[in-house]
């Protein structure tokens, strides 16, 4: 009966210990560019969890996706650093900015057994505060706490009916304008390498029709010429020489129809081919379709 | 306006196939061997030029006796005998000129006749008698035969090849392998 009061102690002890779990997070957080808030967004954000930050363990998590079990590649590791800041879990966040997108990379690691349990890759236009409100979305997923807001947030930059987006360059337009001009279609895609190329093929091969017409023009008639001389003159030498002439100028037009002929086909069927590689190479909607910002909506990222 | 896109190309291409024809080779000068050759008349020949004209019955019809041979094998010849045979409900016969070929070099006629049986035969006979020279070679203008137009229609000079004959300087003969005819047309 001596040892129920310290039974009733530890029990007492572990109950209040047991009520007081709430997850702790090491963040590991990889911007290429600044971000102000985003500590400080997670804290304010998610107050039933805690955090803590360190910045540098970046190279860790670069091969992930090389190893043959993505999911159990750093165990150990990820064990090692649970003991050392003591926490629940490993957050390990990047976000990289290409242009007028950001690409987030989030993997959440669980200390205990040291496995990747969740992963989140988000491939998203830029739209204010656009990477703390998918930061925000991403580790709330994680603990269950996402709040309507954010979703409005990024909702409001998707068009949610298809029949309102207005296409401003369609792949029609590229071909189109190809038809009328090769290589504009291209152009008019941001394709200009291929813009170029046809452009460039395009013109060489009418010019060489056309020069070639030209020189089966010429051929022609000076064959006429010849041959008209050579009818109209009764002197031996001047026959054999107009005759001579005129065989030559014959076989010269007949080669030069050929080959304007050659370069004509070639030349209006690299037309419709350029028209047609236009349309496949046109602009289409690339992943999402977003709708201008309205600066009005409310900023309800933290 | 696909349909108008589609003609419009098809109406280049047809320009560009049209545009570019491909003439028919007509090399039918009677002065040309080749020319003769090919219609399988052998040289050498006797040929009149023009092969065909068109004159009105105001205009006096020229037409130009000649002997043609293949420039690989001129056979040299001293003197001509040349049987013409004319319609004469078409043309009469106004002159016959000696051509610049038999003339000598100042320009003189050595020996240049024809006969004439008042119907429609012309006999002509030519000798070549230059001063350094025995003989003639190579394609010439042997005589120009001047007619004038007696009525309208269409009908054909001619030679009478069995009748005509070529001689070199000794009298041997050279045999005229062919002839050509020339039409007249007078409206």
């Amino acid at each position: 009966m001596k040892k129920l009061p310290k039974y009733f102690l530890f029990l007492f002890l572990g109950s209040l210990y047991s009520t007081n779990l709430e997850p702790t997070f090491l963040v590991l957080n990889h911007f290429d560019k600044f971000l102000p808030n985003a500590d400080s967004s997670l804290i304010e954000n998610f107050s039933n969890s805690t955090f803590e930050f360190d910045s540098t363990f970046q190279i860790l998590f670069e091969d992930i996706d090389n190893h043959e079990n993505p999911a159990a590649s750093h165990m150990v590791t990820i064990k090692e650093l649970g003991e050392k800041y003591q926490v629940n879990y490993i957050l390990f966040n990047r976000i990289e900015h290409i242009n007028d997108r950001f690409i987030l990379n989030g993997l959440l690691f669980n200390t205990r057994s040291g496995g990747l349990i969740h992963r989140r890759k988000i491939d998203l236009k830029q739209y204010l505060n656009g990477q703390i409100n998918e930061l925000n979305m991403w580790v709330g997923n994680t603990v269950g706490q996402v709040e309507k807001n954010w979703e409005n947030n990024r909702k409001s930059i998707l068009f949610s009916d298809p029949e309102e987006i207005n296409y401003q360059k369609t792949p029609r337009g590229a071909a189109i304008r190809s038809l009328a001009a090769p290589g504009w279609g291209q152009a008019y895609s941001g394709k200009k390498i291929s813009a170029g190329l046809w452009a460039s093929t395009e013109s060489s091969l009418s010019i060489a029709a056309i020069i070639s017409f030209l020189n089966y023009d010429k051929a022609a008639k000076s064959f006429k010429k010849n041959s008209k001389l050579y009818h109209g003159t009764n002197d031996e030498k001047d026959v054999a020489n107009y005759r001579t002439a005129a065989e030559n100028d014959w076989n010269d037009h007949v080669t030069f129809s050929a080959l304007a002929i050659a370069f004509a086909g070639a030349t209006g069927t690299g037309w419709v081919a350029n028209s047609v590689h236009a349309w496949i190479v046109g602009p289409r909607a690339y992943k999402n379709l977003y709708q201008k910002w309205d600066p009005k909506s409310p900023n309800t990222t933290g | 306006m696909k349909c108008h896109r589609g003609q419009l190309i098809i109406i280049l291409a047809c320009l560009v196939v049209y545009s570019c024809t491909i003439f028919e080779k007509d090399f039918d000068n009677p002065v040309d061997f080749e020319a003769n050759e090919e219609k399988g008349i052998g040289a050498p020949t006797l040929v009149f030029y023009p092969k065909t004209q068109t004159k009105t019955t105001s205009d006096s019809v020229i037409v130009g006796s000649f002997i043609v041979f293949n420039e690989d094998s001129t056979k040299p010849f001293a003197g001509i005998h040349l049987q013409i045979e004319f319609p004469n409900t078409l043309l009469e016969l106004d002159t016959i000129k000696p051509g610049l070929f038999i003339t000598d070099t100042s320009n003189a006629t050595p020996l240049f006749t024809y006969t004439f049986d008042s119907i429609n035969t012309i006999d002509i006979y030519a000798y070549f008698l230059d001063t350094l020279k025995k003989d003639l070679e190579g394609t010439g203008h042997l005589a120009d035969l001047v007619f004038n137009p007696t009525s309208t229609g269409s009908d054909s000079v001619s030679y009478d090849l069995n009748a005509c004959e070529m001689i070199d300087h000794e009298d041997n003969i050279i045999v005229l392998k062919g002839d050509r005819g020339a039409e007249v047309i007078v409206q």
